[in-house]
């Protein structure tokens, strides 16, 4: 589905603060794969998404998307393929925007022409759509976004990006900026989501819990390398402490001030 | 008098719907109408000396000022030049191009051409007073073009354009290019206002290159007060409201000019008063949200 070959990303080419984020990276995704990705801060896993969704482009190497290269298309131009969701609640929708004119405009992806879509039927499909949610979003679809909560924007743009049919589903930290009910809640969705349609899946999260619980793939990054990648079977033998064995056993160092261990 | 008011209220209302498109729908501050406002007025005036029909000339100086916010948006997407750059630059461009489209003349009266307006003159004679003519003119044409934007904005397209207003990256990840919508959008809205820079020259019976000066100013005020006349989320009454802040942004210049001697005020200083008008709408609308803040 996605594949990566020797993808290397410097910011500041050439200059005095010239820093590699990622490194000469190799990495392939299957169709139907859920992969979680953890990492501290700084270990690349936003700029991963970066690169895959094309909002930058590699310095070096090859990124493919269901066999076609894409490296330098623009991030327009891959959308198609993909549905990326943010940590920011407000990055998925437009506020001053009904909650039936976001769903409509997410509902197909490529150009609008001026044609009239939003039609009773599509208002009526919309209302059970929403009902998946049971936030009792069913009856407020004429309210503007900006009066939703967090929580409820996100597990709506969350619907509206699975609707969609993308390809591969992008999440980046999507509930980290949530309370901790909306969180489980949304995780909740999402898990529901990705089994239904069988979507190929990408999740960061500094949630370890999650990041084990979750998906048939587990990948650790630093300093812009995958430092740990573990599948399948493996993968649901896998507990908390193992994994952090296996990261000091690479590293040769200890784990203690990574912020990877502060949600647990 | 009173008709003055609409029916200046209503011609201006076309050029305040063009912005309010892009100020507020698509959050692209945009300088060229006061380029495009002038570009429309000389367009059709030197169509109508040249004895084309005037819808043909309507038409031309709509497209003219299509051209010119395509211009704008291309610099803006192209060079990567901030919009207000961007608007100011083919503003002050356009300048010498209308005085070009005036065959090197800074103005041109309209007195013995036949306009729209004649024509409707002509027709109604006998009915109806000329300037209630006009009145009732101007408040189809209006109407017509506050409809059709009404239906525009809710088609997939028209959505797309509030969407980019409020969150370009939602237009990127619906696989949309923001740089075409821009220009689109920005397109539509000069053209919008070179169709009103058209009738104002009908109306008043002159072009001149100078009539856009503060033009982008007056229409900002036009719509802020309308912000405060309606409040919802209905895109027929979003632009409703900009109808009648319009109207009432030109009563209030009314008032300015005729009983302003009254308190020392001279004709030059009604540019002051639309400055301050907006002023005051910012400072209104702050204070506002404020307090809704506080009441969540």
């Amino acid at each position: 589905m996605i594949r990566l070959e020797k993808v290397q990303k410097t910011f500041g080419l050439g200059t005095a603060g010239e820093k590699t984020v990622i490194r000469n990276l190799d990495f392939e995704v299957e169709k139907g794969d859920f992969i979680t990705v953890v990492g501290s801060n700084g270990a690349g896993k936003t700029t991963l998404f970066n690169l895959i969704s094309g909002s930058i482009f590699p310095t070096q190497g090859k990124i493919l998307i269901k066999g076609k290269e894409v490296t330098r298309d623009p991030e327009y131009k891959r959308a198609k393929a993909i549905g990326r969701i943010f940590q920011d609640p407000l990055a998925g929708t437009a506020s001053n925007m009904t909650l039936e004119d976001n769903m409509m405009i997410t509902s197909n992806k490529g150009f609008k022409w001026p044609k009239i879509s939003l039609t009773r039927t599509m208002r009526q499909s919309f209302q059970e759509q929403v009902k998946q949610l049971e936030m009792g979003l069913e009856s407020r679809l004429k309210e503007n976004v900006n009066t939703l909560s967090g929580g409820q924007r996100q597990a709506l743009t969350l619907l509206m990006t699975v609707t969609s049919n993308p390809d591969i589903l992008l999440l980046d930290e999507h509930t980290a900026a949530l309370d901790p009910r909306n969180a489980e809640l949304v995780m909740a969705l999402t898990k529901r989501f990705i089994n239904e349609k069988g979507l190929t899946t990408l999740m960061v999260t500094h949630n370890m819990n999650h990041a084990i619980e979750f998906g048939n793939r587990l990948i650790m990054m630093d300093q812009g390398e995958i430092i740990i990648d573990v599948k399948q079977e493996a993968k649901k033998q896998l507990t908390k402490k193992r994994l952090i064995e296996m990261f000091s056993e690479i590293k040769k160092r200890d784990f203690e001030n990574d912020e990877v261990l502060l949600t647990s | 008098m009173i008709e003055g008011i609409f029916v200046e209220g209503l011609i201006y209302s076309i050029m305040a719907l063009g912005v309010f498109f892009t100020f507020r729908i698509l959050d692209f501050p945009d300088l060229t109408v006061d380029g495009s406002f002038p570009m429309g007025a000389v367009v059709m005036a030197a169509c109508l000396h040249q004895g084309v029909n005037p819808v043909t000339g309507l038409l031309l100086a709509f497209a003219g000022g299509v051209l010119a916010g395509v211009t704008t948006a291309e610099i803006h997407n192209r060079l990567k030049v901030p919009h207000l750059l961007a608007g100011i630059l083919t503003m002050t461009m356009l300048y010498s191009v209308n005085i070009r489209i005036l065959s090197n003349r800074a103005n041109l009266p309209l007195l013995r051409v036949e306009t729209v307006l004649t024509k409707i003159h002509a027709w109604s004679e006998g009915f109806i007073s000329a300037e209630w003519a006009s009145l009732i003119f101007f408040l189809l044409v209006v109407i017509l073009i506050k409809k059709g934007l009404d239906l525009f904005f809710i088609t997939d397209m028209g959505l797309m354009f509030g969407a980019l207003g409020n969150n370009e990256q939602m237009v990127r990840t619906q696989g949309v290019n923001p740089a075409i919508l821009k220009s689109i959008g920005v397109g539509l809205s000069n053209g919008l206002v070179a169709l009103s820079g058209a009738f104002a020259a009908q109306y008043q019976g002159f072009a001149d290159v100078n009539l856009g000066q503060g033009i982008v100013v007056s229409g900002l005020a036009s719509v802020m007060l309308g912000e405060f006349l309606l409040r919802s989320n209905r895109i027929s009454i979003l632009t409703l409201r900009v109808v009648l802040g319009t109207i009432l942004f030109k009563a209030i210049m009314y008032l300015g000019r005729y009983y302003g001697y009254y308190i020392n005020m001279t004709p030059n200083d009604l540019k002051l008063i639309a400055g301050i008008l907006i002023i005051i709408s910012l400072a209104a609308a702050n204070i506002r949200n404020k307090k809704e803040k506080n009441r969540s």
